[in-house]
Order: C-alpha cells, then sequence, then structure tokens
C-alpha cells in the first residue's frame, strides 16, 4: 500500500501537465479527488495502525551495494502526516480549480503533485538518506512554487530556497554522521540503537545540527523571515505550505528524532526557547499587519513556534499535544488562508484597512472565516482549543529547574492571548462595520459553492472534531508513542475540570480580549517597525558579502598575463623547499661521489647554454642555445646508460628545431624589452627556485640502492616477454596502461593544434616576414634547394624503411614506437624543408586519420588482451619461419600504434604550422593578392 | 653531484625564461624545465650503474634502472607534443607577446 501510495503520486504528478494541456485549471479536481481516494485509502488504514498498533513496511532495492534501499514505514506518526499531507492536499487543489484563472497553468500542477509526493516520501522514509531526499525535495518543489509567479518572485523564492538548502545541509550532515557511526541508514534502527545516544559529545552534535534542521524548514527565529517573503506564492501555494507541507516538514522531524534526542537538554532548551520566542514574536508581528495574507503568515510562524516548543518539552503529554495541535492548525490555517483568497478575488483587497462589513454580502465565508480564526485563537468548543489547553498543560511540564514549567507557561499564555488579538483582527474589522471603505468599487458577492467548498470543509472539520474529540484519541496517543514513548494513551476532552490549564485558556481568552480592545484591533501596533534590521535585508548582506568576497578572491587570478600564474606555483616551491630545508630531517647517508669526469665536462656546457640562452634578446640564438642544451641532455643520457633516451632526445631536438623555425619566420627577430628591475626580480626567483631544485636533488636522489623494481624487471623482463629492451618492455608490456594514456596525450595536442589554428582564423592572415633581399642568391627557393631536394629525394624512403626496421627491433634492440615514430616524421620533416613554396600539402597523408588509426590500434591491440584475460595484457606466439621460430607479440602491436599517432602528431605540425593557405573567407581580390605575395615569398621558406 | 648541479642550472635557467612576456621564451623555459625533470627522474634511479638496460649486449649486473628511463622517454615526447602546442599558440597572432593585452 506505501508503494502504491508513492507510485499513484508519481504517476499523478508526471501526467498532470499532460491534463493541464486539455483541461486548463479544471486540472485540479482529477489531481484532488485521487488525493482524496489516496486520503481515504490511509483513512481506512487507520483502525490497523492506531488502534492495532502494526506498523505497515514497504522497500525497494536502491542502491544495495551500499546498503541503501527505498525503505518506506508507516507508523502512527507517518499516518498523522499523511492524512495531512494527503487531505491538505485535495483541499487545496479542489480550490486552485476556481481560484486559478482559466487556462493552462503551466507547472502548478505538476509542482503541486511533486510536493505533495515529496511530502508524503518524507514522512513514510525509514531510511535516513531517502528521508533527506524528500527533505531537498520539499525545498525545492517549494522553490518553483514560490518563483511560479514571475520575475518578482525570483528574488524570494533564491533567499527562501538557500536559507532553507542550508538548514538541509545541516541535516546531510547529521545523517552522514548518523550514518558512519551506526552502519546503517535505517531510520528505524539508527532511533531504536542506544549506543550512539549514550555518548553525549556526538549526541549533542546531531541534535544541534537537527535543531538548525528544523529551525530554518520550520521557520522559526532567527529564520522565520523566509515564510513571510515566500508570500509572493500564490494563494493555494501558500495555503499548501503553512498548512501541511514544508513548515510541517520541520515538526515532523523534530518528533521523529525525538526518542533519540528527547533525554538531551540541548534539544529540550533549544527547541523550547526558539519556539515559544518565535511563538510571541510571530504573534506581535502578525498583529500589526494590515495585510490579511501576511497577518496569516506570521501567524503560522507564531503557530509552529508553539508546535517546535511543545516538540522540545517531549513528555508524553506534550507530544499529544503536538500531535492534535498539527491538526488543528492545518485545518485552521488551510481555512484562513483560502479565505484570503476568497476576499482578494470577490471584494479586490486582502487589507484589513480596505475591507469593511462584507458579512452581508458574504455570509458564508464570514462565518468560515470566524470558524476558523475562533479555532485558532483557542475558543471552545473548537479543535484549536482542546489543542490549545494540551499545550498549556504540556508546558507547565517543561525540563529543567524548577521554574522552567511556570515561566514556559507563562510565556505561552501571553502568546496565546496575542493569537487571541490578532484573530479577532482577521475577522472583526473586515466583515463587521457599515461597508466597503473604498466606494467606487464593485459591490462584492459571495464566491461561487465550488470556491467556497474546500475552505467551509476545513473549517467545519474543526468545529465537527472539536465537538467530537474523543475521536482522536487513538490517533494522538499512536503518534505520541511513535514519537518517543510507547504506550501513551490519550484522553481528550473539551471539559477536564478545574484544572489549572483551564485557568491558563481562560486567562489567555480575558487577557485577548482585553488586547484587541487596548489595541482597537491591532490598529496601534500596525506599520510600527518592531526589530532594527530585517531579516531579508541581513540575508542580502550576508548574500552580497559573499560573492563580493569570491569575486575578491578570483581578482587576483583575473589575469591574461601568464607571468602571474607561473609565478605562483613557481614561488610556492621555493617556500616549500625553504620549509624542507629548515626542518630538520634525517636525509640518510649519501654515498661517495659517483660522478665520472666527463660529466663535469656536461655541467660546463649546460651552464654555458643555459646562461647564453637567458641572456641573449635573439629569437633564433635563444632557441639554438635551448637547443644545445637538449643536445647535452641527450648526451647526458648516453653517459648514463640511457640510450633509448638519448636517440630520443636527439630526434625530438631537431624535430623542435624545424617546428621552432616555422613558427619563428612569423614572429619579431629579436624579444620584447623588459624593465631592468623586474629582469633583477626574475633573476632572483630564478636563482633561489634553481638552488631549490638542485640541493633537493642533491638531499632526496641517489642515496639508494638499485630499486626492487629495477631488480625485477632486469632480471624477469626477457623471459616473461621475449624482449631483451627492458625499457621498451616497460612501455608495452609492463605499463602499457600508462603509455596508451600518454598516446592520448599526444594525439590530443595534434587535435588542440589543429583546431586553435582553425578557431583562431589566422591561417590565411600569416605573412612571412621576408629576410633576404631579391638581389641575393638566396631568394631563388628553386634553385638553392636543389642539392636537398635531391638527397630527398633518396633519403625519404630510407627513412621510412629504417623507421620501420626500428619499430620492429625495439623489443629487444634500441628502438621502439617513438623513436621509429620521431625518425619516420623526420623523414617528412625533410620533405617539408625541399619543397619550394609553402602553398602546397608535401605529404597527402591525413593527418588526423593518422593519429585516430594510431590510437585505434593501439586500443585495438589492448582490446585483444582480453584474449588472455585482460586489457593491454601482450599475448605471445612463436610463428614458425623456414629458418626456425619468430616471436611474435601483440606487444608491437602496440607499439605500431604508438608509430603512428607520433607520426601522425608530427604530420599534423607540419602541415598546420608550415603551410600558408590563400584566406578564402575576402574572396577573388584576397585570392589573388595572396597568389602574388606567395610567389613573392616563396624564398623565405627556412 | 654534477647532476644536482645541472638541474639546478637548467631550473634557474626555466624558471627565468617562464617568467618573461615573449612567449617563445616561456616556450623556451618549459623546454629546460622539462630536461631538468628528465635529468631529476634519472637522478632519482642512482647513476652509480650505467649499463644499458639492453640484456642481448650488456650483463643485467651492470644495467642502469630501467624504469626512470621509460618514464623519461614517454616524457620526452609528452614535453615535445606540448612544446608542439605552446608553439601554436604563439603562432595564432601576429606576436607573440603575453602582456599587450591587458
Amino acid at each position: 500500500m506505501l508503494l502504491l501510495l508513492v507510485v499513484v503520486l508519481a504517476v499523478v504528478t508526471l501526467a498532470a501537465p499532460a491534463v493541464d494541456r486539455v483541461l486548463g485549471r479544471e486540472t485540479g479536481w482529477p489531481v484532488a479527488a485521487v488525493l482524496a481516494l489516496l486520503t481515504g485509502l490511509v483513512l481506512a488504514r487507520g483502525r490497523q495502525v492506531l488502534v492495532e498498533g502494526q506498523v505497515l513496511e514497504a522497500a525497494l532495492p536502491w542502491m544495495p551495494a551500499i546498503g541503501v534501499g527505498l525503505h518506506l514505514r508507516m507508523d502512527g506518526l507517518a499516518w498523522l502526516f499523511c492524512v495531512i499531507v494527503l487531505g491538505a492536499g485535495a483541499l487545496v487543489l479542489v480550490y486552485s480549480a476556481r481560484y486559478l484563472p482559466p487556462g493552462r497553468q503551466g507547472g502548478f500542477y505538476f509542482l503541486m503533485g511533486a510536493f505533495t509526493l515529496a511530502m508524503t516520501g518524507l514522512v513514510l522514509a525509514d531510511d535516513i538518506v531517502l528521508l533527506y531526499v524528500f527533505w531537498e525535495l520539499t525545498t525545492i518543489c517549494s522553490f518553483a512554487l514560490i518563483g511560479l509567479p514571475g520575475p518578482k518572485a525570483g528574488r524570494p523564492a533564491v533567499r527562501t530556497f538557500l536559507l532553507t538548502t542550508a538548514g538541509g545541509l545541516a541535516l546531510l550532515t547529521a545523517v552522514m554522521l548518523l550514518w558512519v557511526r551506526t552502519g546503517t541508514t535505517r531510520l528505524s534502527e539508527i532511533l531504536a540503537d542506544t549506543s550512539w545516544t549514550q555518548d553525549p559529545g556526538f549526541a549533542v552534535a546531531v541534535a544541534s545540527l537537527v535543531v538548525l534542521a528544523v529551525l530554518t524548514k520550520s521557520a522559526q527565529f532567527p529564520f522565520h523571515y523566509w515564510l513571510p517573503d515566500a508570500m509572493v506564492a500564490s494563494t493555494p501555494v501558500s495555503a499548501y505550505l503553512h498548512a501541511a507541507a514544508m513548515v510541517k516538514a520541520g515538526v515532523y522531524l523534530a518528533m521523529r528524532f525525538s526518542p533519540a534526542f528527547g533525554d538531551l537538554a540541548v534539544w529540550n532548551a533549544a527547541l523550547i526557547c526558539f519556539g515559544l520566542a518565535t511563538a510571541v514574536i510571530g504573534a506581535v508581528f502578525a498583529l500589526q499587519k494590515d495585510d490579511l495574507k501576511e497577518l496569516v503568515a506570521y501567524s503560522t510562524i507564531s503557530q509552529l513556534g508553539f508546535l517546535v516548543a511543545v516538540v522540545g518539552v517531549g513528555t508524553p503529554l506534550a507530544l499529544i499535544a503536538a500531535a492534535v495541535h498539527v491538526l488543528a492548525h492545518s485545518l485552521f490555517k488551510s481555512a484562513l488562508f483560502m479565505a484570503v483568497g476568497i476576499l482578494d478575488h470577490q471584494a479586490g483587497a486582502k487589507e484589513v484597512s480596505e475591507l469593511s462589513g462584507l458579512r452581508r454580502a458574504m455570509p458564508v465565508t464570514t462565518a468560515l472565516s470566524a470558524l476558523a480564526a475562533l479555532s485558532m485563537a483557542g475558543v471552545p468548543p473548537l479543535l484549536g482549543f482542546v489543542s490549545k489547553e494540551k499545550l498549556f498543560e504540556a508546558f507547565l511540564e517543561a525540563p529543567g529547574p524548577a521554574w522552567a514549567g511556570p515561566v514556559a507557561g507563562t510565556v505561552a499564555v501571553v502568546a496565546a492571548s496575542l493569537t487571541f488579538a490578532y484573530a479577532f483582527r482577521f475577522v472583526y474589522p473586515v466583515f463587521t462595520g457599515r461597508g466597503p471603505r473604498t466606494p467606487g468599487r464593485d459591490a462584492p458577492e459571495e464566491a461561487p459553492r465550488l470556491f467556497l467548498a474546500a475552505p467551509v470543509i476545513a473549517s467545519a472539520g474543526g468545529l465537527a472534531l472539536g465537538l467530537a474529540v474523543p475521536l482522536l484519541n487513538p490517533v494522538a496517543g499512536a503518534a505520541a508513542s511513535d514519537a518517543a514513548h510507547a504506550g501513551t494513551e490519550a484522553h481528550l476532552a473539551l471539559w477536564h475540570g478545574l484544572t489549572p490549564s483551564l485557568g491558563m485558556s481562560v486567562a489567555s481568552l480575558l487577557l485577548g480580549a482585553f488586547l484587541a480592545w487596548r489595541t482597537a484591533s491591532g490598529a496601534v501596533l500596525a506599520g510600527r517597525r518592531l526589530f532594527p534590521v530585517q531579516g531579508t535585508t541581513v540575508f542580502e548582506r550576508l548574500y552580497s558579502g559573499v560573492t563580493t568576497a569570491g569575486e575578491r578572491i578570483g581578482d587576483l587570478t583575473r589575469t591574461d598575463t601568464p607571468t602571474r600564474h607561473l609565478a605562483a606555483p613557481i614561488v610556492l616551491v621555493v617556500l616549500l623547499a625553504v620549509a624542507v630545508f629548515t626542518a630538520d630531517l634525517d636525509y640518510g647517508v649519501r654515498p661517495e661521489s659517483v660522478s665520472h669526469p666527463q660529466d663535469w665536462v656536461l655541467v660546463a656546457l649546460f651552464t654555458a647554454a643555459v646562461a647564453a640562452a637567458v641572456l641573449t634578446r635573439s629569437r633564433l640564438a635563444a632557441l639554438a642555445l635551448v637547443g644545445v642544451a637538449g643536445f647535452g641532455t641527450a648526451l647526458w643520457f648516453l653517459l648514463l646508460g640511457a640510450l633509448d633516451l638519448a636517440l630520443t632526445q636527439l630526434l625530438v631536438e631537431i624535430l623542435t628545431v624545424v617546428i621552432a623555425v616555422l613558427v619563428l619566420r612569423r614572429l619579431p627577430r629579436e624579444f620584447h624589452r623588459v624593465p631592468r628591475a623586474r629582469r633583477a626580480v626574475f633573476a632572483a626567483v630564478a636563482v633561489a627556485t634553481g638552488t631549490a631544485a638542485g640541493l633537493g636533488a642533491y638531499v632526496f636522489t641517489g642515496r639508494r640502492e638499485l630499486s626492487s623494481v629495477a631488480e625485477y624487471f632486469l632480471s624477469n623482463a626477457p623471459e616473461e616477454t621475449g624482449g631483451t629492451n627492458v625499457v621498451n618492455t616497460i612501455l608495452v608490456d609492463y605499463r602499457p596502461m600508462d603509455t596508451l594514456g600518454e598516446l592520448t596525450v599526444l594525439s590530443v595536442a595534434g587535435l588542440i593544434v589543429t583546431a586553435t589554428l582553425h578557431s583562431a582564423g589566422i591561417l590565411g592572415k600569416w605573412s612571412t616576414r621576408l629576410s633576404v633581399s631579391m638581389a641575393s642568391p638566396a631568394w631563388e627557393a628553386d634553385d638553392n634547394t636543389v642539392i636537398m631536394r635531391t638527397v630527398t629525394r633518396w633519403l625519404l624512403p630510407l627513412l621510412v624503411l629504417w623507421s620501420v626496421y626500428l619499430l620492429l627491433r625495439g623489443h629487444s634492440a634500441p628502438g621502439g614506437g617513438f623513436i621509429a615514430g620521431l625518425v619516420g616524421g623526420a623523414g617528412f620533416a625533410l620533405v617539408y624543408l625541399t619543397a619550394p613554396s609553402d602553398s602546397v600539402t608535401r605529404i597527402r597523408l591525413s593527418y588526423l586519420a593518422t593519429i585516430a588509426s594510431g590510437v585505434t590500434v593501439a586500443v585495438g591491440a589492448g582490446l585483444l588482451g582480453y584474449v588472455d584475460g585482460s586489457f593491454l595484457r601482450p599475448l605471445h606466439t612463436g610463428l614458425p619461419v623456414p629458418w626456425g621460430e619468430v616471436h611474435v607479440t601483440t606487444a608491437l602491436v602496440f607499439d605500431a600504434g604508438i608509430y603512428l599517432t607520433v607520426v601522425g602528431v608530427l604530420l599534423t605540425a607540419l602541415n598546420q604550422l608550415g603551410l600558408e593557405r590563400p584566406d578564402r573567407r575576402f574572396g577573388e581580390g584576397a585570392d589573388a593578392r595572396e597568389r602574388g605575395r606567395d610567389a613573392s615569398s616563396s624564398g623565405g621558406t627556412p | 653531484m654534477t647532476l644536482p648541479i645541472a638541474i639546478g642550472v637548467l631550473v634557474t635557467g626555466a624558471v627565468y625564461l617562464i617568467l618573461q612576456r615573449d612567449m617563445v621564451r616561456i616556450i623556451l623555459g618549459f623546454v629546460l624545465l622539462g630536461h631538468s625533470v628528465n635529468l631529476l627522474l634519472l637522478s632519482a634511479g642512482g647513476t652509480f650503474r650505467r649499463g644499458r638496460p639492453l640484456l642481448e649486449t650488456a650483463p643485467a649486473e651492470e644495467a642502469a634502472d630501467p624504469l626512470p628511463q621509460a618514464f623519461v622517454l614517454t616524457a620526452i615526447v609528452i614535453t615535445f607534443s606540448i612544446t608542439i602546442y605552446m608553439f601554436t599558440l604563439a603562432a595564432a597572432s601576429e606576436d607573440d607577446d603575453t602582456e599587450e593585452a591587458s
């Protein structure tokens, strides 16, 4: 049945927009009918749940791996809230079908359906994760519903959303703490588990978080301001939000967690203090309001204050009072809101000062408003009287010091008398008196019956249940039992005899009447500012403060200058280095020097090359000098026994120069000047960083024997992989996943080069800076490249063949995919260099396709590994040939993928950076210019 | 001793170039930084054994640590591709001054 409830609500929600297309505002009827049906369904289980004490449960798997499930559970407490949520929902929807203007209603019915679903799910959830999800869903639904009327509602909706989400985050934290501590997400198990409630620190932390969630959700002081702020929503939304959904979620949560926290002093004190303070403050605010909708909104704050405070008292009687008052409040508050909507519709105003004497023209509205207001004021024999008397009785039991009960009771009486005064203000000036105060307005008429139906049912319900209040004994008892104290029985009655609470009731009524008289029904206070600041102002200040702070922080990095971005990590590294070297660390013993004499030659070479590269202002010279450092690195690799690295480094140096030159010819010859002071700072930072790096290398490396990994590779690689080039076997056999990742980086670099140049739209705009005069013998490109072209004609096929040979033998000798690819690429680079003109593609291979095929081949070889159980595992086999057997492995195929990718990236760079293309965007004229320029500048090719 | 000195020299030059305003200088700085990091990786493997890890022609007992070599091999190629990309950025306008616009 519980699953049915949720599923039906979900279906109704999803179907609502479609029905809305056909029926427009009349969609309210079918939706209300379904909700009424579901209410009936829940009511029918009343006997089972309330009297027999059965607990209905249902479950669906959701995230079984982490033990989170769609666990639903209905006990007495959930039953009560379920009836309120569904019943009030049905009433509000009936009302909406007349309140809303004819025509399509956009998302209104969808959101109301979702809101009902979220609230139902919330009160039924028996999984704290699920509970949190539904809790946030109510927040999201209310945000959307409040924002529905249009742009002016945007800000209040955002304020409501942010505030209630903050409470939601507190709840999420509590959920996580409980989950981690108890190891389960089942709410019923967590509440039954006493192990964590015995730990005072933990329990207080969780209780505080839950209190925060309750206070924000239920609009308690000092978070109360969002509720009146949310008044921009349409009246049915407000009616539902105040009577059954959203704010009641906070009360539900407090009641649900009462078994765990009921004995915690923090819990009692926080809820009672904040609750009663809110009850008084809300009532005072309500009394001074002219707008009836605002009056009722503040009244909600005040009433919820009563509820939160009484849940904080936590005795069986208090929880009975809470249960009854939740129901009473739903009835009278929904009726009052709907009455305000009717007044607005029929009389054209909702301000006390604008309305008068409506009792003649609108007798039914008058009666229902009066009934609801009397129930709110706590006048017998209405339900509100019973619940208020229970509240008084409960407050006298407030835990803590002996004075707590009387003080709480007194404050409650004061708040109740204020309630009487504002309830009086809602009815008396509006419905009595001479007639409309604003002349010229149409005479108000009574609303149509269908419009009146819902509020009449709600306010009549308050009367009927008040008269037959013992009917509520089972539900109040069951709810209180489930909320904290098993076996609680309620004894509700209109007349209990001469009890203290009766005296308090009488006192509150008399004091209320006096207040109503003395304040001329609130007019004395009307419009006065009672607080120095308003909640919304505080919120907006905080909000803009946070965004401004964010901007300030963002400003630090908001620059296009790379220097500032690059300097930050560099300086940080230096600071880290200082911190490390000043700390007293044990570095171990560095073995005596293992340097060879030729190493010192390289150090000298580096120093000279780097110094010159730093000082020169010529671009070409800097490039060449950095190249020298590169060759030095290659030599050092050679000295260190890394032949493959040396080969790779050499090839890369050559190709870097080729590609750099393609770019440099478009740029100024000399570097930009930088002020001397700035250079000095850079030099200082550079020396500091270099010192840190050198010291770090000295201190942290070379202090141990050969690593065990290296030991393993060196002793096992030949047998396991069939290759004797250990470096290459690491790349393609042992760590191919890393290599595949690097391959991907390579291919992405190729794609980015293409994308950057194309998106910048600069290919056609490049002009080559000619540095050769026409008289020079270097002018004629064709003649000057004749030798090179002749050589290349023979060299290219040889280079390509050699590269393939390097690829094939790479597994056991120097070579492999990277080196072979670079050699092949170097061959193509030669072809580019010897080209007499820049405008024709020299090699008609599709470079992007080459890159793609490389990655595909590599991944394909990896997939073959699944034959042997896992991705990228190399397969080995022997292939018989006339002279014996050849070892074949898929690692070679993988290497071929590397080869293709490297060649593809090189081709991309050469093609993209090396070509001059006519810019077709400028049409014929530009083309012609381009051709002319091309003819004259062909000699500029390096 | 020699490798740390070389690393220090390379990093000094690299950082000085990286902090300049011309894109080409920044690129060259990155190239130098790449060299220094590659040497650092090899230094981490130790320089007391300098044999080639090519087991057909050299004994395994003298071979240098092959793992940093494998790292460096891919690092060289990736540095190269990043260098190409940065050169593309430098080529993307008439001038490679990075501070003109701001």
